[in-house]
């Protein structure tokens, strides 16, 4: 079946035109869901009677005369630790089946409620979103639309799957440590992750209190810029929320990049890349006029310093059903969740000494240049249920080696777009670039993203399923 | 440390924390724990001084520059 969904920037112009009804453009969602999602498995649930009533909404105030919100009609999907009123969060789990339903919607949802988008439902993810691949053993493995024996990635792989299966064209993700990058880059989607403390988290289930961030998949750079606008607010509820005003960078889009000074990763993220990854980074750069190679300050230690934390913060949270009903845990990350638990407090502290280190060292790289670009993966995305990577040799466990590229970043908290690329040598599947900023200049990550898509080679491709 | 350390370190802090495991899972969560150690070892290389404090998570209240000095009702 080929995808019926327009894509969102035109969607939105389409429905405020009145060329199209919201309740049309979530009726073809509905139909494209309804005939895909047997095979991708990108929903664990569906919200259809409160979207219709949603999109019924939109469409009486436009016969009223009114002006529409931003995102009026829009259809989007969120990963499954959302708060939704009525709806149990799962967070990708079996325990959480016996909590109470929520009784609000987590705040980014209602920012998006508030500018007239449609909610269809809730998305596959890793368990407590500690995994880098959706293979969950309590809901099913999520499918790569594109190769459907292949992983989505994670842990918000339904969120990326939903969006490359067209079956919305909007939806929303964490990133902890990669958990927007890598599915972006495996299921060939466009994702945000912003500044750390940029959006609230307020109404989302916790993974790592101190790395946690919220953020949007999309089908166009327009597409996240013109969720992202929405999404910010400041929130004096969310302690991590430390944005103190709007920056809407809609607006400045199509600026380019001349005048900022784009510079490649090398080393480390040289090093982590397989050919396929290279080629897709080296193209970005030629395309965004990058030449010099840039060496990211103690990428390793970084990464060493996120997966003591996350393991650690982790396995706290969950230590209380870990004493009691380990068995119910998602059986690939129940050990390392107890592993985290058990961790030296010396270990955790260390990591977060560093981690004030790291941030000088990162936002110093920043006086010399604006953006810079890594690949997204190391690889592009593997078969279901691989154990083992080999990356130039070296034998890497593929569960959390695909993060190897992403958690230096996001330990930094800087914001990064995540660019659908093209490479050849890995059968017609994507594998995503990184174009970072300095921490609060999403603007300049989205323009560079800009240029790429309107150069032609970071872009979705449809599939047929 | 060696197999058999982690393997006891797993055990004891285990029971500290009231988690009962069994022999399979204590083998399991040993080698992910031996792995994590293998990166603290990364960090222990790197020289830190007393005043390299964490980074925050914890705030009282926003800093307000207005509040200098004492409050006057």
């Amino acid at each position: 079946m080929k995808a019926a969904v327009p894509r969102s920037a035109g969607l939105v112009r389409a429905i405020a035109t009145g060329e199209l009804s919201a309740v049309e453009a979530l009726e073809a969602s509905i139909a494209r869901i309804e005939a895909t999602d047997g095979r991708v498995n990108a929903f664990t649930g569906k919200s259809y009677e409160r979207a219709r009533r949603e999109a019924g909404a939109v469409d009486a105030m436009r016969a009223r005369g009114e002006t529409l919100p931003p995102l009026a009609g829009l259809p989007y999907a969120v990963k499954n630790l959302f708060d939704i009123e009525g709806v149990v969060t799962l967070a990708g789990s079996r325990i959480n089946r016996g909590q109470a339903p929520a009784t609000a919607d987590a705040f980014l949802v209602q920012r998006l409620k508030a500018a007239g988008a449609v909610l269809v439902g809730a998305l596959n993810m890793d368990e407590y979103a500690y995994g880098f691949t959706t293979e969950n053993s309590h809901y099913g493995p999520c499918h790569n639309p594109h190769d459907l024996n292949r992983i989505a990635g994670g842990s918000s792989g339904g969120s990326g799957a939903a969006v490359a299966a067209q079956q919305v064209p909007l939806a929303l993700g964490s990133d902890t440590n990669g958990s927007i990058r890598v599915p972006a880059s495996l299921c060939g989607v466009w994702g945000l992750k912003p500044t750390f403390g940029r959006l609230s988290r307020r109404g989302s289930y916790p993974f790592v209190h101190s790395i946690d961030h919220l953020g949007p998949f999309a089908d166009s750079v327009e597409g996240l810029a013109l969720a992202y606008d929405v999404l910010q607010s400041p929130d004096p509820l969310d302690p991590a929320c430390h944005a103190l005003r709007v920056q809407p960078v809609s607006g400045s889009l199509r600026l380019g990049v001349e005048g900022l000074r784009v510079g490649l990763l090398g080393g480390y993220f040289f090093e982590n890349a397989t050919p396929p990854a290279r080629e897709v980074v080296m193209a970005a750069a030629r395309i965004l006029g990058a030449t010099d190679l840039v060496e990211w300050p103690d990428p390793a230690l970084a990464r060493a310093a996120a997966f003591i934390i996350s393991a650690s913060e982790g396995g706290a949270l969950h230590l209380d059903d870990l004493r009691t009903r380990p068995d119910d845990f998602e059986p690939l990350s129940v050990d390392r969740f107890i592993a985290g638990a058990l961790q030296p407090a010396a270990w955790y502290v260390r990591a977060q000494r560093f981690r004030r280190l790291y941030r000088d060292k990162v936002n110093a790289l920043f006086s010399n240049w604006d953006v810079l670009l890594a690949p997204a993966t190391p690889v592009s995305a593997p078969l279901i249920g691989t154990e083992w990577l080999d990356i130039h040799g070296q034998q890497q466990p593929c569960r959390p080696a695909m993060g190897l590229l992403t958690q230096p970043v996001s330990f930094a908290g800087c914001p990064v777009v995540a660019a659908p690329m093209w490479p050849a040598g890995t059968g017609g599947m994507p594998l995503g670039v990184q174009v970072i900023a300095a921490p609060w200049r999403e603007d300049l990550a989205l323009q560079a993203a800009m240029v790429l898509q309107q150069s032609g080679v970071a872009h979705l491709k449809e599939v047929e399923l | 440390m060696t197999d058999i350390e982690v393997l006891n370190y797993v055990k004891a802090s285990a029971t500290a924390l009231g988690l009962s495991l069994d022999e399979a899972r204590t083998q399991r969560v040993a080698l992910h724990l031996a792995r994590t150690a293998t990166l603290a070892r990364q960090l222990e290389t790197l020289p830190l001084g007393i005043s390299d404090e964490p980074a925050e998570i914890y705030c009282p209240l926003p800093f307000h520059p207005s509040l200098d000095g004492r409050k006057t009702r």
